[in-house]
């Protein structure tokens, strides 16, 4: 049970519900503030970029990208893991925070899940393009087709990871989408314009809150969450294979599931920690998005701040003790010292060493500290899988067909657009739908009320 | 479909329990309770119960067998492909498959099973008695044919229990368009 007495409540402010629902709701009648326009306008420029680099990469072909024949994997195996990882935060946040019952969930949820829907669409991207030929992308769907019916190899990571992101999106989609129903329905019983009323009683598929409705939507949730639960562990889980089941030295090691899924989570939770601060910030949301929820954010990132720390170590401990030579050479030639030293070591000190600084309860209150070190964690997040990525490729069991690697302008050009993309989604976002989920925070606003009357 | 009703506007969930009570106990029957959020005492006094969760373990049973039926036809029977020797029935590599086709199946059809249950989908005509009960308001709404005996003892109820309004009204269905 939620403890008021010694959490506090978990909206300040004493409000009403009314209020609530006002507070919620004030961004979407207001016109957009200038920030929103000027980052908009920013984002596009990017996005711009990005269509122009995916112009040339699907009339050219990959050859524009910076990859070799060595290193055949570059920016974009890079960008898709760091995008599904940060879209992880959306379904950790929900689902295992749902199924925990914790209370506190409810003011953040909306948006996180909002975050993951944006970034797994931009991850969707790169290996859609990395086919080389993306019109002929729909090869990789099993059905009975005329080339045979020739079946694509269902023992292939890669067709897993399909399987994995196609259906990550679309579920959490759908989750974030139903999440939403009755406050679509709260803007449109409140809307004045025509307009208003039409479209979001539209998206509201006439929901009134009767308990017949009610009581459906809540087994939903429960169902839902309890089964993609499990998709939060295993999509990053088959990412990870990806690596894993090759033999490529610094990849085929066990501990790459669990390492992956943590890192996701460490990545979203830090995107969700920028996002909230964001918010706080501009739409003065404080009130809903508390100190004590940031607070419980800083915590989290600490504690899996550790467990990054202690598989990197693991890592590189189990490269010495197999004595393997390749192994060897990987972590101790190619990473911590070699061409590379600068990323391996930029990823230990942002996941790491820096996160640690989160200790200190005067950090954790300085907001603007704390706004940093979550971009850090988020770039160290970057580092790491660029480390991971190019190192082992570059430099594997020939040295006769060692290389270099270097992105190029379209590489960056992609991985520009998709900060664009996601930037434009988040901004849409924030002017259209409550970032707070309403009903949500209505239910938990009371928690431990009597409680504390009565201690 | 038109229907009078009398709808008991309350403030907040506490008294719309209590009233909820005090109703049953007089044996007066309830039409429909509206709240801007899920109200546990409020689903459990209608005597509503979902077997949803039954139905979502048949969806999750169904999937995993259609996917490993599927798998097992394309990757053995339909035309088998020789990868080093492996074998063709690779149960191993089809379990990552079967588990997140699982979820994805039974997901896309609870949210169907959703849809129909609760009556809820795109440009659905709906009665609301109160736009308020999505913002603020707790409705406890009953049919005035089905009270017509007790009318003046369940007005002089709902005043009690602290409701702030007692309306009666047509209610009609509504669309948005």
């Amino acid at each position: 049970m939620y403890n008021r007495a010694i959490r506090g409540p978990l909206v300040l402010g004493n409000k009403s519900y009314a209020q609530v629902t006002s507070d919620i709701l004030q961004p979407l009648d207001r016109g957009a503030p200038n920030w929103w326009k000027i980052a908009f306008a920013f984002a596009l420029i990017l996005v711009i970029w990005g269509a122009w680099a995916i112009y040339v990469t699907v009339s050219q072909g990959i050859g524009t990208w910076g990859l070799n024949n060595t290193v055949g994997w570059g920016w974009a195996i890079i960008n898709f893991v760091w995008w599904i990882g940060i879209g992880h935060a959306g379904t950790a946040f929900s689902i295992f925070l749902l199924i925990l019952r914790q209370k506190w969930r409810t003011s953040i949820n909306r948006a996180a899940e909002a975050m993951t829907v944006v970034a797994v669409g931009c991850a969707a991207l790169f290996p859609a393009l990395h086919m080389g030929r993306v019109w002929l992308a729909f090869y990789i769907i099993p059905y009975p087709n005329t080339r045979g019916p020739l079946w694509v190899n269902f023992n292939s990571p890669l067709f897993w990871d399909f399987i994995a992101i196609s259906a990550y999106l679309l579920i959490s989609l759908s989750f974030w989408y139903f999440g939403m129903v009755p406050d679509f329905a709260t803007i449109r019983d409140k809307a004045k314009g025509k307009i208003k009323r039409a479209v979001y009683g539209l998206l509201a598929f006439g929901w009134t809150g009767s308990t017949k409705e009610w009581l459906r939507y809540e087994n939903l949730s429960y169902v839902l969450g309890g089964i993609a639960a499990v998709l939060v562990v295993s999509v990053h889980s088959i990412v990870s294979t990806d690596f894993a089941v090759s033999v490529i030295p610094g990849w085929h090691a066990t501990i790459f599931p669990p390492y992956f899924v943590v890192g996701a989570i460490f990545s979203g939770f830090a995107m969700v920690m920028t996002l909230m601060i964001i918010i706080r910030r501009f739409y003065k949301l404080q009130d809903y998005i508390t100190d004590s929820h940031l607070n419980a954010i800083s915590k989290i990132l600490i504690f899996i701040s550790l467990i990054m720390g202690t598989a990197y170590a693991t890592e590189v401990f189990v490269a010495w003790y197999s004595g393997n030579e390749f192994e060897l050479f990987t972590f101790f030639k190619n990473r911590i010292t070699g061409t590379y030293t600068y990323h391996f070591w930029a990823m230990v000190v942002c996941n790491a060493i820096i996160p640690q600084l989160l200790w200190s309860k005067r950090i954790r209150k300085n907001l603007t500290i704390v706004f940093i070190i979550s971009i850090i964690i988020n770039l160290g997040m970057w580092y790491e899988r660029y480390n991971i990525v190019i190192t082992s490729l570059a430099n594997d069991y020939l040295p006769s067909s060692w290389a270099t690697y270097k992105p190029t302008l379209v590489d960056i050009g992609i991985y520009g657009g998709t900060l664009g993309l996601f930037t434009i989604g988040v901004l849409l976002f924030f002017k259209f739908i409550p970032m707070v989920a309403i009903h949500e925070v209505k239910s938990v606003m009371r928690a431990g009320e009597n409680e504390s009357k009565h201690s | 479909m038109k229907k009078n009703q009398i709808i008991g506007v309350f403030d907040s969930e506490d008294q719309l329990m209590k009233a909820i009570h005090k109703v049953k106990d007089k044996h007066i029957p309830i039409h429909e309770v509206y709240t801007p959020f899920p109200v546990f005492g409020a689903i459990e006094a209608m005597g509503k119960q979902s077997r949803f969760t039954y139905v979502a373990f048949l969806y999750g049973l169904f999937g995993a067998l259609g996917v490993l039926a599927f798998l097992y036809y394309t990757s053995v029977i339909d035309w088998p492909m020789n990868f080093g020797g492996k074998p063709s029935a690779a149960f191993p590599s089809f379990i990552v498959i079967t588990i997140v086709l699982t979820i994805f199946i039974v997901t896309i059809l609870s949210l169907f099973t959703f849809s129909i249950r609760a009556k809820v989908w795109p440009g659905k005509a709906f009665s609301l008695p109160d736009v308020r009960a999505t913002d603020d308001r707790f409705l406890l709404v009953f049919d005035s044919e089905g009270v017509a005996d007790s009318l003046t003892e369940l007005k002089t109820l709902l005043q009690q229990e602290g409701a702030t309004e007692i309306i009666e009204k047509e209610v009609t269905q509504e669309n948005v368009f």
